[in-house]
């Protein structure tokens, strides 16, 4: 496969990326945070909603282990998706490991969704998630060198953040087939954002949705 | 911010996020996934996104002036746009630009 038709592959996450990325770098920048630190959470971390979240964190004075814990609870939904790949990278590489550490949501649809020959996968895979990356580091960067140099008041921008969730819980409804689950998780969304202390919100609602999952499992199969 | 404090938050981060990432390697590179997990792989990242979006929400102060209507229609519109276009980055951006025009311009 020609690097061009790799590139076009993955025009639609440059347009969520460098945007995306550029909200980053200006809430960053926002709080007084230099410029590199974006270049290097990007560059290291490389999971959207993970910085964010960070960032948040940071803004609170979060202990460390604090945000150990809630930067893996947040990601955890990463694992959902490492699953569904370990037979793919089987065969690949020691650079499997760099597919490994960048397989965010958008990096997985793409490769899940391109059809690629057998022998040409590994390094379709590794251009398609270095170039995704690209654009994200680009993005934060010019986000977070901008927030302090052009007068653009970008008061509200995070909520690009909130519009990414709500567009990705509708894809993922259209694709489920239980949708119990869903209203489950609004009711829990809507108890956990109203009664739960602000700063242990996520953990305590995703812990209670999964154990809901498991402990229910019969109910909500049955139920379809 | 101090920068010890930022360098080891990211640390952190950087550790605690590529083990996400990591753990079916280390633990199903060998055998089957059992059905348990093929359906909590199935059912769980639905539920993880609905939740975000509350989370995302959950510094809105619903009792007081202007009670969270921006971010009420903000999340309307997302809704529409989304299942009307099916276009991620459509959506974001135009209910996005909306929530800031009226938390910028009319809520004041």
């Amino acid at each position: 496969m020609r690097f061009f038709s790799i590139f076009k592959l993955t025009i639609p996450v440059m347009m969520g990326y460098i945007p995306l990325g550029m909200a980053f770098g200006l809430l960053l920048s926002k709080m007084m945070i230099p410029w590199y630190y974006a270049f290097f959470m990007s560059t290291f971390i490389f999971a959207g909603s993970g910085q964010f979240l960070a960032l948040t964190l940071f803004a609170s004075q979060a202990s460390i282990l604090e945000i150990g814990i809630a930067t893996f609870l947040l990601n955890l939904r990463h694992s959902f998706y490492g699953l569904s790949m370990v037979s793919t990278f089987k065969n690949f590489s020691w650079k499997k490991n760099y597919l490994i550490f960048g397989l965010t949501d958008e990096t997985f649809a793409l490769l899940k969704t391109s059809e690629i020959e057998e022998r040409d996968k590994e390094r379709v895979y590794l251009i398609i998630t270095a170039l995704n990356q690209s654009y994200w580091v680009i993005g934060s960067v010019i986000g977070a060198i901008l927030g302090n140099v052009l007068p653009f008041n970008y008061k509200g921008i995070e909520f690009s953040l909130t519009a990414l969730f709500v567009v990705l819980s509708i894809d993922l409804y259209k694709k489920s087939k239980l949708h119990k689950p869903f209203l489950i998780a609004i009711i829990i969304g809507l108890v956990g954002m109203l009664g739960f202390p602000s700063d242990k919100m996520l953990i305590l609602s995703l812990s209670l949705a999964a154990a809901v999952l498991i402990l229910f499992r019969r109910n909500l199969e049955d139920a379809r | 911010m101090q920068d010890s404090y930022l360098i080891a938050g990211i640390a952190v981060a950087v550790f605690a996020t590529f083990l996400t990432r990591a753990i079916p390697f280390i633990f199903f590179a060998k055998r089957k996934p059992s059905p348990l997990i093929r359906y909590i792989e199935w059912n769980m990242p639905l539920m993880i996104m609905v939740i975000l979006v509350f989370y995302a929400l959950k510094d809105v102060k619903w009792n007081q002036y202007p009670f969270g209507i921006a971010e009420l229609i903000g999340v309307s519109i997302a809704i529409l746009a989304h299942v009307k276009f099916n276009n991620a980055l459509l959506s974001i951006i135009i209910s996005t630009a909306t929530y800031m025009f009226l938390i910028q311009k009319v809520f004041v």
